[in-house]
């Protein structure tokens, strides 16, 4: 035990730095480029952001498949790439382990063999032990003798992740691995994967563009879109307060509705906009902006209430007068479209829908907290 | 008989040298992202295009007494290297090399690159990837390759008879040998040597592909 | 596998080893002759007397006179080059690729007008008009551009005025020898062939005609040592076996008109 604290202290510095600019080579001027600048320390990191924002590029870069420019990658204080000096370590030479979105398994190798794969310099003895190990850690031992073809997805993917892990890398590097995979397999990876780092304490950076992984997993977040960095912190704080709308749109807020600034109070901290095209006013939180600006606001559509009858001595101030479109039930969820000046989706739940005798056309009142409105920019 | 004899043995020879000459030609041009590469590509299909006795009217005097490969090969070996086996040999590697790189390159292209970049990271040096993860991975297209290699071969006549001069238990293919014998009305021997190349080539290339069968079934599917 | 690879290895090397000795075998004394294609019918028996009587192997090898001087060009290993005309010798003299002074004409060769045993013309009677007649399609010659009897037929049909009413009939063999192929297989309902090749065993039931002599310039069939010889005394005594010893007889025997029905025997060039 003493062994394993005086382990873990030392490890604890493990951190993994990059900064980096990359773009994609053929490209026009002005096209994707990618450009960061972070620094993550042992435990789970969330790298979150919506398709196309750079995330598997990121990846890619700090394991040397890609080269960027003007670039100072280091872990544990060793220089990985340095643009200044012209260090560049093949990805050979990192030792990192690095899961893509699909297992990339060896198909003509066995599972033992495919993960005995990194292990190429230690006698047979050692091999075998290490190799067994990790199938046991995660449970797949006993497709040992079996081909990739021959065994599920979820399988492959902890035989891909035991393979990864033989190595001894000093860092992982996941990319969505458990896209696909329903969720009680999820979590159970989830489990083995926290378990294992737990005495490890390596850095880890996961990809996904999955508010529910961010959830079980992350200890931290950094959110990217479009190739830049856009926001670092705990996942509260960056996903249920977004900046960004695109960020926003990937964290789950249905509703995105433009508005023009009408009133700022600075006094109370909120600000009155216009809903764009009608007469419908709301009250937000107040932001950087003055009057007769456009504003974006982002709400989730599980943060309105539906009220059958105009309510009344409620704290909320945004109350407001619309009819319902059309009604959806969509499992244990009913998504509701009210027009309100203008089209609000509104989560009930189907109990709600049957007390209150929902129907379309209805009247109906929306009721939105002030902090419920997010100023999201474009 | 000697000409059967003799094409047999140029086609395996020369199916062997393009196995090893154009795997890393194949390799290269499989994973380079040099925007020049359609010349080199261009290049090597040109022994599709040209007509073979085109091909083999140039080869000769390249390769004859006072062409520059031929003073060349005289130098370093004190005998010609137009109308013998070895010039047969260079010729017909450069007539069939198209058949040998083209299903390299596309069974090497073919390979899943996730693949070859999870045996980078694993610490697989290039040679390692290519070993034990490319290659095993296109040995269809390998075999491919060397069968239309070893088949375009044994069929040539054009390029073999200019420059190979049809010399008897040298250079006299049997496609040759039985354009002979059609030439001089004795269609009983063509069609005798005709058959048994027909037979023989069926033979082989049936082997082959009845063998080619069980390297794909080691990693069947669900 | 591991085993199959082992195996296929050792089959290479094999093979590898056994290809390429095989062309390095020792040969007993023999020359290499290059002879014109109107030869086929003749050229093997006499090879075959002359072996029998002096134990020189003589290996033939038939094929277009304009392809064989190509290759000689380059350093084809020929010892004698029996060309069908006198000019490419004279060529290959020149540029140094043949024995000055060891140009013979060993014989003159003639063409007829070929026509298969089942034709409704007959040649002899109707001669030219012949190829005129609708039924004939096809007439085949050699190549012109390069073989001397072909290069004769044209003038021939020029010298008859008739060349440009079938030239779109004409088709073109290799060499002679593919030209009386293509006759002779119905393939051409007639054929200006080779004299000597008109009157080989398969071809010999068929009806011919033969084409006066004044309609062609003289088809001098010239016979060179080559530089490239390496058996240089044993190619000289072929020379002479076939234009004068027992060859000379062979070749009347086999329809090539010897140099003595025109030209004096042996004239050197």
């Amino acid at each position: 035990m003493a062994n394993e604290v005086s382990a873990a202290s030392a490890i604890r510095a493990a951190t993994l730095e990059a900064q980096f600019r990359f773009k994609r080579p053929g490209h026009a001027a002005g096209a994707f480029e990618l450009s960061v600048d972070f620094q993550i320390d042992s435990g789970i990191t969330i790298l979150f952001g919506p398709s196309g924002s750079g995330k598997s590029t990121l990846l890619d870069c700090i394991a040397g498949l890609l080269k960027p420019g003007s670039a100072r990658i280091a872990l544990n204080g060793e220089i990985l790439q340095d643009s200044a000096t012209h260090i560049f370590l093949s990805p050979q030479q990192r030792r990192l382990a690095y899961l893509f979105q699909s297992p990339a398994l060896f198909p003509h190798l066995t599972v033992e063999q495919n993960v005995s794969f990194g292990l190429n310099n230690s006698n047979e003895g050692d091999r075998e032990g290490r190799v067994q190990d990790l199938l046991a850690a995660f449970r797949v031992e006993h497709l040992a003798r079996r081909r990739p073809g021959q065994i599920s997805g979820g399988e492959a993917q902890r035989v891909a992740l035991a393979r990864s892990l033989v190595t001894s890398p000093r860092a992982l590097l996941l990319d969505e691995p458990l896209k696909g995979l329903d969720s009680e397999l999820k979590s159970a990876i989830f489990d083995d994967l926290r378990a294992w780092n737990r005495v490890r304490q390596l850095p880890i950076l996961y990809v996904t563009h999955q508010r529910d992984e961010v959830d079980a997993l992350g200890e931290r977040v950094i959110a990217i879109d479009r190739g830049q960095i856009i926001a670092q912190g705990a996942p509260h704080s960056v996903l249920d307060a977004p900046r960004k709308k695109r960020l926003a749109y990937a964290a789950g807020f249905e509703n995105h509705l433009s508005a023009v600034v009408l009133d700022v109070r600075e006094s109370d901290g909120v600000m009155r906009v216009r809903l764009a095209g009608s007469e419908t006013e709301l009250e937000v939180p107040l932001g950087y902006a003055a009057a007769g600006t456009r504003v974006h606001i982002a709400i989730r559509a599980g943060d309105i209430l539906l009220a059958a009858r105009k309510p009344e001595g409620l704290s909320a101030r945004n109350i407001l007068d619309g009819a319902i479109d059309s009604l959806d039930v969509m499992g244990t969820t009913v998504v509701c479209r009210v027009n309100a000046g203008a089209m609000f989706l509104v989560h009930v739940t189907p109990g709600a829908l049957r007390s209150l005798g929902l129907v379309p056309g209805q009247r109906v009142w929306l009721v939105i907290k002030t902090h419920s409105c997010h100023l999201v920019e474009e | 008989m000697q000409a059967l004899w003799l094409s047999l043995c140029l086609a395996f020879c020369v199916a062997a040298i393009l196995l090893v000459v154009g795997t890393p030609l194949a390799y290269w041009l499989s994973q380079t992202r040099w925007r020049g590469k359609f010349l080199i590509e261009s290049v090597i299909a040109l022994p599709l295009v040209l007509p073979p006795t085109v091909l083999g009217f140039y080869l000769l005097v390249v390769m004859g007494t006072d062409g520059p490969l031929g003073k060349l090969w005289t130098a370093w070996f004190g005998h010609t290297l137009a109308f013998t086996f070895a010039g047969l040999i260079v010729a017909s590697v450069l007539y069939s090399l198209p058949f040998a790189v083209q299903p390299l390159v596309m069974a090497f292209e073919s390979v899943d690159t996730r693949l070859l970049d999870a045996g980078a990271i694993l610490g697989a040096g290039r040679w390692r990837i290519f070993r034990q993860i490319l290659l095993p991975l296109s040995l269809p297209g390998v075999i491919t390759a060397a069968v239309l290699s070893f088949a375009h071969t044994l069929g040539e006549f054009g390029v073999v008879l200019m420059v190979g001069g049809n010399i008897p238990g040298v250079t006299r293919t049997v496609s040759i040998d039985i354009y002979d014998h059609v030439q001089s009305l004795d269609y009983a021997a063509a069609n005798r040597m005709a058959i048994a190349l027909v037979f023989i080539s069926f033979a082989v290339l049936s082997t082959i592909y009845a063998v080619n069968r069980r390297v794909w079934s080691p990693w069947p599917t669900k | 596998m591991p085993a199959r690879t082992i195996v296929l290895h050792i089959v290479s090397v094999l093979m590898l080893v056994v290809c390429t000795s095989a062309s390095a075998f020792a040969q007993p004394k023999r020359i290499r002759v290059a002879a014109a294609s109107d030869l086929q019918a003749a050229m093997p028996e006499i090879a075959k007397a002359f072996e029998a009587k002096t134990g020189i192997t003589v290996e033939l090898i038939f094929g277009s006179s304009g392809n064989f001087f190509s290759q000689i060009q380059n350093g084809a290993p020929f010892d004698l080059f029996f060309s069908a005309d006198s000019e490419f010798p004279a060529n290959l003299i020149q540029s140094g690729r043949a024995e000055p002074r060891s140009a013979v004409v060993y014989g003159v060769g003639s063409l007829v007008l070929w026509m298969p045993p089942s034709a409704i013309c007959d040649p002899q009677a109707e001669k030219w008009n012949c190829l005129l007649k609708p039924q004939v399609s096809r007439i085949a010659i050699a190549n012109p551009a390069h073989a001397p009897y072909g290069r004769a037929a044209v003038s021939a049909l020029q010298s008859a005025h008739i060349y440009k009413q079938v030239l779109s009939k004409l088709v073109f063999g290799e060499n002679i020898s593919q030209a009386a192929q293509f006759a002779q297989s119905g393939n051409a309902q007639a054929g200006i062939l080779a004299y000597s090749l008109a009157h080989s065993s398969a071809m010999r039931e068929g009806k011919l005609w033969d084409i006066p002599l004044d309609s062609y310039p003289p088809i001098e069939q010239t016979v060179v040592v080559l530089k490239a010889a390496k058996e240089k005394s044993a190619a000289r005594d072929f020379v002479l076996f076939v234009t004068e010893g027992p060859g000379h007889a062979l070749l009347a025997q086999f329809s090539l008109r010897p140099a003595s029905a025109q030209t004096p025997a042996g004239r050197h060039k």
